[in-house]
C-alpha cells in the first residue's frame, strides 16, 4: 500500500509540474464544460427569425398575425412582406421560416369555409425546422380552438355549450421528464460526459508515454514492484481527479447551467465512481501500448464526436444498426450517458440501472485486466524500416 | 526555385507517408467516420414513434379513439396495457416515447355528451423524439377533437360541411424547404463528416512547423541557405493538395453513394471548401509555430477544431447562443465553413452571400501566417 501510494506521489509531482498535464487533469474540463455552457445556455430556441406574408391583410388575417408575433417563439421580420422577398431571405438565412396567408382567408372564414395557410421552415437545419413546425401547430391549434368557439357562438350557442362541443374528447398533452423541451436537459449532460471521458482517458493516457519518452520506464520495469502496484499507483490520481471533476462539473451544471438533476445521490456518485474507473484502467492500458504522446493526442481527440453521436444518446438507439450500437456500447460514455439520464431526469431507481452498472463494472475489469499485460522485461525496439514520428520520439524543440 | 519547391514538396509528401500516425488519421479516419454515421443515421426520418394505448374503458367508442390513434401519422402504437401504471412503466423504460390513457366510462360519457379527457403522454427526455411525437400528437389530438366535435353538431342538426367548417376553419400546409422529407442524414451527415476531415486536417497542418523545426535534421536545412519562404510554401501547397484530394473522396461518397443533397456546382463546393482548407491550415501552421512539441501542438489545435464544431451554430443556432459569444466564434473559419456548406448544398447560396466566408477565410488566413512569420522569427528555434 505504502508503495502505491509513492507511485502516486510521484506520479502527482508529474502532473503538477508538467503544464500540459496540469491544464488536462484540472483546468480543462471546468473550462470545457463552461464554453459549451455557454453555447447551450438559452436551453430553448425562441425568438426564431421569421416572416409573416399577409395576402389578405383583413382583420381575421391579422389575427393569425397576432399569433405568431406575440409570444417568445417567433421574431417577425416587418421587412419581409410577400413571396419573393420570403424565398430570398430563407435562402440567406435572414429567416427560418414563414407563414404565408392567403388572399382571400377571410372571405372564406366569412362565408364560413374551411381555409389553409401555408407554413415554410428551413429544413436544411433540422434544430429550426422541428421547432417552428412544432410552434405552429400549436400556434394554429390555439387559433382553430377559438375560431370555433366564436363560430358555435355566433350559432346561438351558449358558450358553456360551445365548450362542451369543443372539449367532449379532451385531450390533455403532457411532456414528463422536460415539460418546457429544455436542451440543456436533454444535450448538456451528455456533452459534460464526453469531456470527462476525453480528457480523463487523455490525461490517464501519457503517464506511460512521458515515462517511455524520459526512458525512466525502464525502472518500473526493473524494480520489485508488482504490476497491480504500478497499475493503482499510477492510476490513482487520475480517479481522484477525474471523480473530483465529475462532482465539481455536476456542480456546476446544475447550479449555474441549470441542468436537471433529479435522483438519488448516492446512486449519481456511484455511477461517476464506475464511469471513473472505467475510463482510468481503459486509459491505462491504451497508454501502455501507445508508441508516444503526439499518436495518443492524435486518435483520442478525433473520436471525441464519434463516440457521441453513435451511442444512441441523440438519436434513438433502436433507429441505429446493431453493429454501431455494439461498437458505441465498447465506450464507457454509452453506458454512463444513458444511465445518468435514468436517474436524473427520469428520477428511476437501482433497478432500471443496473444492467448499465454492470456494464461499467465489466467494463472496470476488462480494463484492469488489459492493464496488466504489460511484461517486465524490456522489449528491444524494432528498426526494421525508417519511420516518422514512431517509438518514443517525435518532434521537439527543447 | 522551382526545383527546390517541386523538391521539398515532394519530400513533404515522403513524410507524411512514412508518419504512420498522420496517414492513418489522414486516409482511414474520415472515411471510417462517413461509414460510421452512414450506418447511424441510415434511418434517415423519424417515423414510427413508439406509442402504448391503456384503454381503461374498453368500449365501442374507446376502441374508435383507439383506431385513429393507429391511424396516425408518424405514431405506431406498438403496445396495448390495462392500466395507467403499465404505461408509466414502459415509458420510464423507454420501451414507449407516446402513452396514451383512455379514462373509464370514456364511452358512457360520450354518449350522454359530457366533456372527457384524455392523457396524452410524452416522453420529453430526448428532444429528438419529443419534438416529433409533440407535432404527431398535436395531429391526431385535432383529429379526435373535431370528430367528436363534429359528432355532436350533427346531432344537433348541423350539416356535415357547416360542421367540418366550423371545427377545421383553418388547416395548416407545412412545407420543410430545402429538405423535403425532413430526413436527419441530409441535415447531419455531411456536417459530421467534414468536422472530422478538418480535425485530421487540423492535425496535419500542426505539424507544419515543429514538423521541421523540432527535428535534428532543421540544423542542415537551416544551414542549408535555402529560402526558408519556398520550403514551407511547398510544404503548404501539399498540404492543401491532401486537403483536398480527401475531401474530394468524401465529397463523392455523400454525394454518389449516401445519395446527400448537392444543389450547388461542384466546383463552386470544391472552391468554398478549399477556401476554409487555406484558413484551417494557417490556423495549424500558427499554433505549431510557438509549441514546444508536436504532442502539444496536437492538442492546442484540436482543443480548437473539436470545440469549434460545436460552436460553428451547426448543431445549435448562432442566433440561441448568448451574443459574445456568438460574436466570438463568427471569426473561427469552422463557423463560416459549417454555416456555408449547408447554405451551398442545400440552398445553392449565390456567390454575393457566400462572399461574406471567402472574406473571412481570406482574412483570417492573412492574419494567421502573418503571425507565424512573426513568432517564427521571435521564438528561437532549437533542437535537442
Amino acid at each position: 500500500m505504502r508503495t502505491m501510494l509513492n507511485i502516486a506521489n510521484y506520479e502527482v509531482r508529474h502532473i503538477l509540474k508538467d503544464r500540459v498535464a496540469f491544464a488536462i487533469v484540472f483546468l480543462a474540463p471546468l473550462f470545457f464544460a463552461f464554453l459549451m455552457g455557454s453555447v447551450y445556455y438559452s436551453a430553448a430556441i425562441n425568438d426564431v427569425p421569421f416572416a409573416l406574408v399577409d395576402l389578405d391583410n383583413s382583420l381575421a388575417s391579422r389575427e393569425v398575425a397576432d399569433y405568431f408575433s406575440t409570444g417568445q417563439h417567433f421574431k417577425i421580420n416587418p421587412e419581409i412582406d410577400t413571396c419573393e422577398k420570403m424565398e430570398k431571405a430563407m435562402r440567406e438565412g435572414i429567416i427560418r421560416g414563414g407563414i404565408v396567408v392567403p388572399e382571400d382567408f377571410s372571405k372564406k372564414l366569412a362565408r364560413k369555409q374551411s381555409t389553409e395557410v401555408l407554413v415554410v421552415y428551413d429544413a436544411s437545419n433540422l434544430l429550426w425546422g422541428y421547432n417552428i413546425r412544432k410552434f405552429a401547430y400549436e400556434g394554429m391549434d390555439e387559433f382553430n380552438r377559438r375560431y370555433a368557439a366564436a363560430y358555435l357562438q355566433s350559432m346561438g350557442m351558449h358558450p358553456a355549450q360551445s365548450d362542451e362541443v369543443l372539449n367532449l374528447v379532451n385531450c390533455s398533452i403532457m411532456t414528463w421528464y422536460n415539460p418546457t423541451y429544455s436542451y440543456i436537459n436533454f444535450l448538456y449532460a451528455g456533452v459534460i460526459f464526453i469531456i470527462l471521458h476525453q480528457l480523463g482517458l487523455l490525461g490517464v493516457t501519457l503517464t506511460i508515454p512521458r515515462e517511455k519518452e524520459g526512458n525512466t520506464w525502464i525502472h518500473y520495469l526493473a524494480s520489485p514492484l508488482e504490476r497491480w502496484q504500478i497499475i493503482f499507483g499510477k492510476s490513482l490520481p487520475y480517479i481522484i481527479a477525474g471523480f473530483f471533476n465529475y462532482a465539481l462539473l455536476l456542480w456546476f451544471a446544475h447550479h449555474f447551467i441549470l441542468l436537471k438533476i433529479e435522483g438519488s445521490i448516492l446512486l449519481i456518485a456511484l455511477l461517476g465512481f464506475l464511469y471513473t474507473c472505467a475510463i482510468i484502467f481503459l486509459g491505462f492500458f491504451i497508454s501502455l501500448y501507445a508508441e508516444n504522446s503526439l499518436q495518443i493526442s492524435r486518435y483520442l481527440i478525433l473520436l471525441s464526436i464519434p463516440i457521441f453521436m453513435i451511442s444512441g444518446y441523440t438519436w434513438p438507439r433502436y433507429r441505429i444498426p446493431g453493429i454501431i450500437i455494439a461498437i458505441s456500447e465498447l465506450t464507457p460514455f454509452t453506458w454512463m450517458a444513458e444511465a445518468f439520464r435514468k436517474v436524473t431526469i427520469k428520477n428511476l431507481g437501482f433497478p432500471d440501472i443496473a444492467y448499465n452498472v454492470l456494464g461499467l463494472s465489466i467494463m472496470i475489469v476488462i480494463g484492469l485486466a488489459l492493464s496488466g499485460t504489460f511484461r517486465k522485461d524490456r522489449e528491444p525496439i524494432a528498426e526494421d524500416k525508417i519511420r516518422v514520428n514512431g517509438g518514443p520520439e517525435y518532434p521537439r524543440r527543447v | 526555385m522551382l526545383r527546390l519547391f517541386y523538391a521539398f514538396f515532394r519530400r513533404e509528401f515522403t513524410y507524411i507517408w512514412r508518419d504512420r500516425g498522420l496517414r492513418v488519421v489522414l486516409l482511414v479516419m474520415p472515411l471510417l467516420s462517413l461509414l460510421l454515421f452512414g450506418l447511424a443515421y441510415r434511418a434517415q426520418v423519424l417515423t414510427d414513434i413508439p406509442t402504448a394505448i391503456a384503454d381503461l374503458d374498453r368500449s365501442a367508442q374507446s376502441r374508435a379513439l383507439a383506431s385513429d390513434i393507429k391511424q396516425a401519422e408518424n405514431l405506431d402504437v406498438v403496445a396495448y396495457y390495462n392500466s395507467y401504471e403499465e404505461i408509466k412503466r414502459a415509458i420510464e423504460k423507454g420501451e414507449v416515447v407516446v402513452g396514451v390513457v383512455i379514462p373509464e366510462k370514456f364511452g358512457q360519457q360520450q354518449e350522454l355528451r359530457r366533456p372527457t379527457r384524455v392523457a396524452m403522454i410524452i416522453d420529453g427526455s430526448n428532444m429528438v423524439y419529443a419534438i416529433n411525437a409533440s407535432v404527431a400528437v398535436l395531429q391526431v389530438v385535432r383529429t379526435i377533437e373535431v370528430k367528436s366535435g363534429v359528432k355532436v353538431l350533427l346531432a344537433q342538426g348541423e350539416h356535415m360541411k357547416d360542421a367540418m367548417n366550423a371545427l377545421m376553419a383553418v388547416n395548416i400546409v407545412d412545407e420543410p424547404w430545402f429538405n423535403p422529407t425532413i430526413n436527419y442524414a441530409f441535415f447531419l451527415v455531411l456536417g459530421l463528416v467534414l468536422n472530422i476531415w478538418q480535425q485530421c486536417c487540423t492535425l496535419l497542418s500542426a505539424m507544419t512547423i515543429i514538423g521541421e523545426t523540432g527535428t535534428r535534421s532543421w540544423v542542415h536545412l537551416k544551414s542549408s541557405s535555402r529560402s526558408l519562404f519556398i520550403i514551407f510554401l511547398a510544404k503548404i501547397l501539399a498540404h492543401l493538395v491532401i486537403f483536398m484530394a480527401t475531401v474530394a473522396v468524401l465529397y463523392g461518397l455523400c454525394f454518389e453513394v449516401l445519395h446527400l443533397p448537392l444543389r450547388c456546382d461542384f466546383g463552386k463546393l470544391m472552391l468554398f471548401t478549399m477556401g476554409f482548407a487555406v484558413a484551417m491550415h494557417s490556423l495549424g501552421t500558427l499554433v505549431s509555430s510557438f509549441s514546444r512539441t508536436a504532442a502539444d501542438a496536437s492538442r492546442i489545435v484540436m482543443a480548437i477544431a473539436v470545440p469549434a464544431f460545436v460552436l460553428s451554430g451547426f448543431s445549435w443556432p448562432l442566433e440561441a447562443m448568448p451574443q459574445i459569444l456568438a460574436q466570438v466564434v463568427k471569426w473561427l473559419p469552422q463557423t463560416g465553413f459549417f454555416q456555408g456548406v449547408i447554405f451551398l448544398s442545400m440552398k445553392d447560396a449565390s456567390w454575393a452571400y457566400m462572399s461574406q466566408y471567402y472574406f473571412q477565410f481570406l482574412l483570417f488566413a492573412l492574419v494567421a501566417y502573418a503571425l507565424t512569420a512573426v513568432i517564427f522569427r521571435l521564438v528561437p528555434q532549437k533542437t535537442s
